[in-house]
């Protein structure tokens, strides 16, 4: 009897670990609900292959309202997101470090840029990106634009030509304020040059005041961007958000929009046979400099504090080495990976990314994600600001300027 | 020795906190502890998420008074916009309640078709509202060639105003539209008889012996559309998100992005005790003149 | 004023309410639409309505679980306001003293408060109680929330009500809590009807608080945080956001509709009296 009772209780307590185990789930907050589909499937994939269940919660707008409320009340989510180079040091508290984790060197050392902080790597770099200018070949080929633009006056010379044939040049996106610095930013991308390369060094002449934006004389070509995007940019172009980028444009509605390979699902999923590909950007005022704009900033952290770590870095794992995580990337989700060999995606902005940089082509990192928390949305709205008329172009450097300031000082 | 005196004063007091002590708790656990949280943290250095918050003292505070254009700008938009907002409520509602009220036909039907907007949520209002300004302004457009569908009626700073003043009002008169109604219908029918008969016109009818009978509803009326207005966000939020740049930023929305937009909780939360302040002050002067004219009245 | 004037009257107000309610209009017959017809045109009446939309909405929004959620959290978080603030304005009606007036005040402040200001505390506070994640929770965080301003309408209803009556029923000494609930709570209807209505109007609608409550409990959402949802994942999908809107807020105005009688009875008697 005493046996059996023995038995039996063995039996319960490894039947208990062993369920223990398989009936994880790690709870996951991410972005991008366009993605929320390959999140599930990715999902459904690791249940099937470990047992584990991942329950995702995918926000877009409020995403940081609610990790804050969740973070702040000790419901830590194993895993969430955010990302790169600034919010390394927002949610310093929470993040678990991965240096030394054996998965790390299966990721390309450029993604890892990012997240590395004092050698440390503080996050997984999720997709790598690219944005520029998107054009529709079809529509410049019909206008007669052979070669394509790379400076702002080329740019212009091109808008001629499209308005000539009836065509509107952009839709430009300006009522999302996020559009602002990807677009801004891209202008001002070789700003490195002045700082012996170091985009680190710029930034911190910003934080300590010693640079102000008023003194940036390529500002001058930031505005003058903005001002042609909004010039060519249709009869109401702060009203131009992105569904209405994606949606005119796959309609061939107009001939460019500024985005990043992450738009061409939308685009392609309203019109699956539009030929697309990139415009370098004008950067630094000559054609040479001209480029993309290429990094990896959507990051997947780790909670440090979180229930299940040891599962959450499990799961990371499979990711970067099992057959199915090495390809939902490429083929699930469309865009480029970051891990190593990965195969490419054919998704055309994909394609042409990678073959572009094969060429040599200038491509610059997200420099402007090192700029103090909170400084992206603030930046972007005053700019938004400008476009809307509702400051010059003085006013709006000494806005961004004590903006700035504000920001970096409460960090 | 309890005397009977101390024991009936026991009583009641038991009395009285059986019957108020459950509401009590739950608006203090629910609404007074975390205001009074946020106080606490509207005097540090915070970014939501840091373990430890940084005290600061008041530099928030001198922040705030000295150097926010921002709030500044937020303060006056909030100021023009719940003036606005109060006034065409509180004087469309009453014009539509005054004609229903005047024996036309189908007026349950007609009340119920004002109320409509009422019953949706505001984020649902907001995007909604987001399509028939996009979409659906350009249909229009294409159907009618009428300028005012051409123009950039959420793009424009000076126009968002407008069409976010307009979405609001339309979303709310429905509710003090039944108010007033009923107000209109506790004024005695021998009153307005004797008028008639007295050979009154309508004007003076309604400025000399209806307006002043249904104070009471234009004192909670306009109470209610005060706070709302001061309070305003949802529906800008889902509209405008508060652009272009800053045009129809609210203080509510303000605070919003400073807080989370901007990762300054500290800030933020000195910010909201001022917004607090601002419509504790604004509602109890205008309860006070409003209830002062109704005894009056 | 004249038959005529009255015609025309009436015929203008017909116009101004369709004018009025035109939007919704345009909500309702785009949501029978197929995606290519929205893009087309806005204002054009589906050439083939069909409920395509509808059926595809209701699946992926999880309708019948969500619709019950937000269905519990209404009705759970409306009969707490009640009985809480009933109750609570009842007896500090009643008191007149010194400590009845403070606590009166302290009741009725929080309608002031903005509730971004303290959201994220509040959040804090609920997970400490264990509030977080479900339906429960959301429904007794409402009762906080929603008393304030019913207590204030309860509280200036009971000014209206003759003291002799609640004498009355006290005489016998029965418990106050008791005699409360038998005599005193019927005479309240009216205004107790205007604040089922009021909170049960604002609950089903509401959406932050759920947001931030419910987040990471995916059997628990409701009815707005689904079509919150929709419009995210399908931005450019105005067909399914339009049904999804639709599905939403129908049952509010079947609601309404049902009561509409009850409900402005309510509303008058207690908003115009307090």
């Amino acid at each position: 009897m005493k046996k059996a009772v023995f038995a039996l209780s063995l039996l319960l307590v490894v039947g208990a670990l062993l369920a223990g185990q398989s009936g994880v789930t790690l709870k996951v907050m991410f972005y991008s609900p366009e993605l929320t589909t390959q999140y599930n499937d990715m999902a459904k994939a690791y249940q099937a292959a470990t047992g584990t269940t991942l329950d995702i919660t995918v926000l877009q707008d409020d995403y940081k309202t609610v990790l804050s409320a969740r973070l702040n009340s000790g419901d830590i989510p194993d895993v969430f997101m955010s990302s790169a180079y600034a919010d390394n040091a927002t949610y310093k508290d929470y993040i678990y470090d991965l240096t030394g984790q054996d998965f790390i060197k299966q990721l390309e050392p450029t993604a890892l840029t990012g997240v590395t902080v004092g050698g440390k790597v503080t996050g997984y770099p999720f997709l790598v990106q690219s944005h520029s200018f998107i054009y529709n070949k079809k529509i410049f080929a019909d206008a007669g634009i052979k070669t394509l633009p790379r400076t702002i006056s080329e740019y212009e010379a091109a808008c001629k030509k499209l308005t000539a044939k009836g065509i509107q040049p952009f839709a430009t996106g300006f009522k999302e304020w996020w559009v602002f610095p990807q677009t801004a930013w891209q202008v001002l991308a070789s700003i490195k040059d002045s700082y012996g390369g170091d985009y680190a060094k710029f930034v911190a002449a910003l934080d300590s005041g010693a640079l102000k934006f008023k003194n940036i004389k390529e500002m001058t070509n930031v505005f003058d961007m903005l001002d042609l995007i909004k010039k060519y940019g249709g009869p109401k172009p702060l009203e131009s958000d992105f569904n209405d980028q994606c949606a005119s444009f796959a309609a061939g509605k107009v001939a460019m929009i500024h985005q990043g390979n992450w738009a061409e699902d939308s685009i392609k999923k309203s019109n699956p046979s539009i030929d697309i590909g990139y415009l370098l950007g004008p950067t630094g005022g000559s054609a040479a400099k001209a480029g993309i704009m290429f990094d990896s900033n959507q990051t997947i952290r780790i909670a440090k504090d979180g229930a299940n770590r040891a599962a959450a870095l499990a799961w990371l794992k499979w990711l970067t080495t099992s057959d199915y995580g090495k390809k939902w990337i490429p083929e699930k989700i469309n865009q480029l990976s970051p891990i190593k060999g990965a195969e490419a995606s054919s998704a055309t902005l994909a394609k042409e990314t990678v073959s572009l940089l094969a060429k040599g082509t200038p491509s610059y990192p997200w420099f402007y994600q090192r700029f103090p928390a909170g400084a992206e949305q603030g930046l972007g709205t005053i700019l938004q600001g400008y476009s809307a008329g509702q400051t010059n172009r003085q006013q709006t450097l000494d806005q961004l300027d004590a903006l700035y300031t504000k920001l970096a000082k409460a960090q | 020795m309890i005397s009977a005196r101390s024991k009936k004063r026991l009583g009641h007091a038991v009395d009285f906190m059986a019957l108020t002590a459950p509401a009590i708790i739950v608006i203090l656990v629910f609404v007074e502890l975390p205001f009074l949280m946020s106080v606490a943290y509207s005097f540090t250095k915070w970014n939501g998420l840091d373990k430890v918050p940084q005290f600061i003292g008041l530099a928030n505070y001198r922040e705030l008074f000295t150097d926010d254009p921002d709030m500044a700008h937020a303060f006056v938009f909030t100021i023009a916009f719940t003036a606005l907002m109060v006034l065409l409520t509180n004087v469309v509602a009453m014009l539509l309640a005054v004609v229903l009220d005047g024996g036309i036909k189908g007026r349950n039907v007609l009340r119920a078709a004002f109320y409509l907007p009422n019953i949706i949520s505001l984020i649902i209002i907001g995007y909604v509202w987001r399509f028939i300004f996009s979409k659906g302004f350009d249909s229009f457009l294409n159907a009618t060639h009428a300028g005012i569908f051409g123009l950039s009626w959420l793009g424009d700073g000076k126009l968002a105003f407008f069409s976010v003043l307009a979405v609001s009002v339309w979303q709310s008169i429905g509710f003090y539209l039944v108010i007033y109604i009923a107000g209109l219908q506790t004024v005695p029918r021998d009153i307005i008889e004797a008028s008639l008969l007295d050979g009154v016109g309508s004007g003076t009818r309604f400025w000399r012996i209806t307006l002043p009978m249904i104070m009471p509803s234009v004192t909670v009326c306009v109470f209610y559309s005060l706070s709302n207005a001061l309070k305003s966000f949802d529906v800008i939020f889902s509209l405008t998100s508060g652009g272009p740049g800053t045009a129809t930023t609210s203080i509510a929305l303000d605070i919003y992005k400073t807080a989370f937009g901007a990762g300054r909780f500290g800030y933020g939360s000195a910010k909201s005790v001022l917004l607090f302040l601002l419509i504790m002050v604004v509602t109890v002067l205008q309860v006070t003149v409003f209830k002062r004219r109704e005894v009056e009245a | 004023m004249s038959r005529f004037a009255s015609r025309v009257l009436t015929a203008a107000m017909f116009v101004i309410a369709a004018v009025y309610l035109y939007p919704l209009f345009l909500v309702v017959i785009n949501s029978f639409k197929t995606f290519a017809e929205i893009t087309t045109n806005v204002i054009a009446l589906p050439t083939r309505p069909n409920l395509d939309n509808f059926k595809n909405a209701f699946t992926l929004m999880q309708y019948p679980n969500l619709f019950v959620n937000t269905l519990l959290a209404t009705a759970i978080g409306t009969s707490g306001v009640v009985l809480l603030s009933s109750a609570a304005g009842y007896k500090l009606s009643r008191t007149k003293t010194r400590y009845s007036w403070l606590v009166l005040i302290l009741c009725i402040a929080p309608m002031m408060i903005p509730f971004q200001s303290f959201m994220i505390a509040l959040v804090k506070v609920a997970r400490f109680l264990h509030l977080t994640k479900t339906i429960y929770g959301l429904g007794i965080i409402y009762w906080g929330l929603g008393a304030p301003l019913s207590l204030f309408m309860y509280h200036g209803f009971v000014k209206t009500v003759p003291k002799e009556l609640d004498e009355c029923a006290l005489i016998d000494g029965s418990s106050s809590l008791r005699t409360f609930f038998a005599v005193i709570f019927p005479i309240l209807k009216p205004v107790t009807v205007s604040v089922v209505v009021l909170n049960a109007m604002w609950m089903w609608n509401d959406f932050l608080l759920p947001l931030l409550v419910l987040s990471g409990a995916k059997k628990s959402q409701t009815l707005q945080l689904a079509a919150y949802n929709f419009f995210g994942q399908y931005k450019i999908e105005w067909h399914y956001a339009m049904a999804g809107v639709l599905l939403t807020i129908t049952p509010a105005i079947l609601f309404y509709l049902a009561l509409q009688k009850h409900i402005i009875e309510g509303m008058v008697s207690g908003a115009v009296k307090g």
